[in-house]
């Protein structure tokens, strides 16, 4: 009896147990990973990017979603000297910073803003600089450092930025994630208060949502930014969820407690596609997933042994067993979208009686055992490491290689890269520029550690004079040659075997519209409007 | 009564000594190996006082990933546990006393092997796996009840007390009782699971205790004076064969505890269990030893209290105030 009078409480509970006023106009996105800071120009893995570049932030200038043409944002417009060299921008007028419990602004945006904020990773003598970024880090000031020669205030809402030499290339690093426009003043306060570093914790900008909290339960709360210049839609909370697992992800997204989800399971995308509640959205991207070969290491120094062993696996098995459709097959480190992609029509990529041939003929010592590390659980650039080290295993014992299959934590993995005795690792690389210097640089550069991305720790003379020529080239035919042959080396050499490009996916509610995913610089909440269905 | 008091007392310090003791080397093995500490060049023993002196004053240290203090932000998550456990003590007695008392009236008859079988196959499911089959059950039978969390993310709970159902009901204001039934909701599930084992535990205890009442001669006098049945079980067994199942319940905390982390897990709760879950996935070994400090202090403190309750409550018992064995 008592249990019939539970259960019906239960059922009677359940109906309610959801405040509709409330949630209409909450809006809540689980992601599988939480971000590393709030600011964009020091972190850039997706999930920062996610979280804080449209969020929070705006930019100077920025990509029309439908157009994929540059549009002014805090920029109202700008003009181009005739040498080239100097760009000028007008800021818009009465751009407010976020109005919040820690920081209340006294003036709007100027020029100030802006410099203060391309400073903070130009100039080494800002007190900014290292700020959060005691180690060195290269990709902090990259993009810009050999872009720019000055960046000059001509007025209080006209900035000029003075380029080294003739590039295009600038207004799409003023839309880069890394532009965004930081509070000066903010900056001040904090300096005053003793605490420079909460700039990146405690974010002000100028975007859609102002940052209300980030607790440990990794829910990180966002309000709507009053003060937001252009018109909002019906969002009053954002809240952005982290949750490693994507089959609670999905249910949560099923029962209505996440609006929209990152990275669904590439397992689940069948049934999510059936689905009519769910919008699927998948958009291709040139992150890259590999499996690296340690070329310090003595059995894989030769580059035949690399090129055998590349040639024993199957990456199209993987393909359909690992990512399911949540990736494209390849063979270049290249996405297709690249405009640097030297087209490859070779046949012969898999072909184990060649590769076992190849291996005899280099004396390659079939007693010992490979070790294949890769780390525990998932990656946006890999749903499952282990399943697709067991190919990879499978693969090599067709040829009669042994190998060892070393799944590590965090903390294990980067201590025997750092030791740099290892064989090969399973792994993958996020780009975050549409720039082919952006997946090179990482992993082939000598400048590179194993854990920027060099997991095959190669270091060549050539490619190095190749990577940093191009970066200075200007004449664009002679860059594309660079990476042809860029390209032509690492096909031969073979560091790396690409295994897939990965698309990134997000899983919408129908109730959701207007969300925009950006594959470089993140997702986009600004204009998404929440609906009742029912 | 003082001296009974010492003795327990006593005994509650020099258990908390020990355990101090094996924080103290976990403590001290983990910094040493992370180098997160200055190296301190006293030997163990100088070190262990200031380090037991800094425990004392409630000084835990702090995490390594956010700073936090480690004291405050893990009895915050213990009283989300220990919430679990109270509505799963609380659901688990519901059903399972009646269903014990039954078996125990009714012993060895078909109600009585039907009740037992079912509380073996409760004792026997390992409790996560019953955890992870419940998970599936709100997608099979429609979306009714939330598997995943505390409380629903569109609430924004300040922390007074650290038990949601407190917490809830301080917001009443801001978001009317929506958040405290979404929290009820929120335990429902888990709740269940956990008293899952419970029932089975607490139906044994019970069966047992009520066949032992009604063998032992008061019973069978109050059948020789002619009383009714139910006279008989109401005013005078349920008195006396409820009683002993509390310190019997006593001695299962330490494994409800583990349970109820072991469900936090399953069911992404934010208790003691996830947490220290996550901050050593994350390589924050420092929560290792307050978290161990934290739950087994609890225990022991609950223990005595019980103890010292049981005393108070039972006639038996309070011998034991004046003898000294």
């Amino acid at each position: 009896m008592r249990l019939i009078c539970l259960l019906f409480s239960i059922v009677s509970l359940s109906g309610c147990y959801q405040n509709k006023a409330l949630t209409q106009n909450t809006l809540i996105y689980c992601t599988d990973s939480q971000p590393t800071s709030f600011n964009p120009q020091i972190s850039d893995d997706i999930a920062s990017l996610d979280a804080t570049t449209h969020q929070i932030f705006s930019r100077l200038v920025k990509i029309d979603s439908k157009t994929n043409e540059f549009v002014p944002d805090l920029a109202k417009s700008w003009e181009r000297s005739d040498d080239k060299l100097r760009y000028r921008f007008t800021l818009r007028n009465n751009i407010s910073f976020h109005e919040t419990d820690y920081f209340k602004p006294t003036r709007f945006l100027n020029a100030d803003d802006v410099l203060f904020s391309f400073n903070r990773m130009l100039d080494v003598t800002s007190p900014y600089h290292t700020v959060n970024n005691q180690s060195v880090n290269y990709f902090y000031n990259h993009p810009f450092t050999n872009l720019l020669s000055a960046i000059n205030k001509i007025d209080e809402d006209t900035v000029e930025f003075v380029l080294s030499k003739p590039d295009v290339t600038l207004i799409a690093n003023l839309a880069a994630h890394y532009a965004v426009i930081h509070s000066k003043e903010y900056s001040e306060q904090l300096l005053k208060e003793g605490h420079p570093e909460k700039i990146d914790f405690q974010p002000i900008g100028t975007g859609p949502f102002k940052f209300k909290s980030f607790d440990n339960n990794s829910t990180i709360r966002y309000t709507k930014n009053d003060l937001y210049w252009q018109s909002m839609t019906n969002i009053e909370n954002l809240i952005f969820f982290t949750n490693p697992s994507a089959t609670k992800r999905y249910t949560k997204l099923l029962s209505g407690e996440c609006d929209a989800i990152s990275y669904p399971a590439a397992s689940q995308l069948e049934t999510i596609s059936h689905n009519k509640n769910i919008t699927l959205n998948s958009k291709s991207t040139a992150n890259i997933s590999l499996w690296a070969f340690n070329t310090q290491q003595d059995k894989l120094k030769d580059p035949k042994i690399r090129q055998a062993l590349a040639q024993a696996v199957d990456t199209e098995t993987i393909l359909n067993a690992v990512y399911f459709q949540s990736a494209i097959q390849t063979e270049t480190l290249l996405s297709k979208q690249s405009w640097a992609l030297k087209p490859r029509f070779d046949n012969d990529l898999f072909n184990p009686e060649q590769a076992e041939q190849t291996l005899k003929d280099r004396h390659f010592d079939f007693s010992q055992t490979l070790r294949i590390l890769l780390p525990d659980g998932a990656d946006v650039f890999n749903p499952n490491f282990h399943k697709t080290a067991e190919l990879i295993q499978a693969n090599l014992a067709a040829v009669g290689v042994k190998s060892r299959i070393e799944s590590l934590n965090e903390i294990a993995l980067k201590a025997e890269l750092d030791s740099g005795d290892y064989d090969t690792y399973l792994t993958g690389i996020n780009v975050h520029i549409n720039d082919p210097d952006s997946i090179f640089r990482p992993l082939l550069s000598c400048n590179s550690t194993p854990e920027t991305g060099n997991s095959s720790q190669w270091c060549s003379v050539n490619t190095q004079v190749l990577l940093d020529q191009s970066l200075t080239e200007s004449n664009f035919a002679q860059r594309i040659k660079n990476y042809y042959h860029i390209q032509d080396e690492v096909f031969s050499q073979r560091p790396y075997l690409p295994i897939a490009h990965v698309l990134r996916l997000d899983a919408i509610s129908k109730s959701i519209l207007n969300v925009e995913v950006n594959p470089l610089t993140g997702i986009n909440f600004q204009n998404a409007i929440k609906q009742d269905l029912n | 009564m003082l001296s009974f008091l010492i003795r327990r007392l006593n005994l509650l310090l020099i258990t908390a000594l020990i355990l101090t003791i094996i924080a103290f080397i976990i403590d001290r093995t983990v910094t040493i190996s992370h180098a997160m500490a200055t190296l301190d060049d006293r030997n163990y023993i100088a070190q262990y006082f200031s380090y037991l002196w800094q425990i004392i004053n409630g000084n835990f240290g702090y995490s390594s990933i956010d700073q936090h203090g480690l004291l405050k932000r893990g009895l915050v998550f213990f009283a989300s546990t220990l919430e679990l456990c109270f509505v799963a003590l609380l659901f688990s007695s519901l059903m399972a006393i009646p269903l014990g008392l039954l078996a125990g009236l009714f012993r060895n008859t078909k109600l009585d092997y039907m009740i037992m079988t079912i509380a073996i196959v409760g004792l026997a499911l390992p409790v996560f796996w019953v955890g992870v089959m419940a998970i599936l059950l709100p997608s099979i039978g429609g979306d009714i009840l939330p598997v995943d969390g505390n409380l629903s993310l569109v609430y924004d709970i300040p922390v007074v007390t650290g038990f949601l159902l407190i917490d809830t009901l301080l917001v009443t204001q801001q978001y009317g009782v929506f958040a405290f039934i979404d929290r009820v909701a929120h335990l429902i599930l888990p709740a269940l699971v956990l008293s899952f084992f419970l029932i089975a535990e607490i139906v044994r205890l019970t069966r047992h205790s009520m066949t032992m009442v009604m063998r032992s001669n008061y019973i069978q006098t109050a059948y020789a004076k002619g009383f009714s049945r139910t006279k008989i079980v109401f005013t005078h067994a349920l008195k006396n064969a409820l009683p002993p199942i509390i310190p019997q319940l006593r001695l299962q905390l330490s494994t409800i505890l583990s349970f109820a982390m072991t469900i936090e897990i399953v069911f992404n709760l934010n208790g003691i269990g996830k947490w220290l879950f996550i901050s050593l996935k994350s390589g924050d070994y420092l929560v290792l030893p307050a978290g161990m400090l934290i739950i087994s202090g609890f225990i022991l403190i609950f223990s005595i209290a019980t103890e010292i309750f049981m005393v108070l409550i039972s006639p038996l018992r309070r011998g034991s105030l004046y003898v000294d064995k």
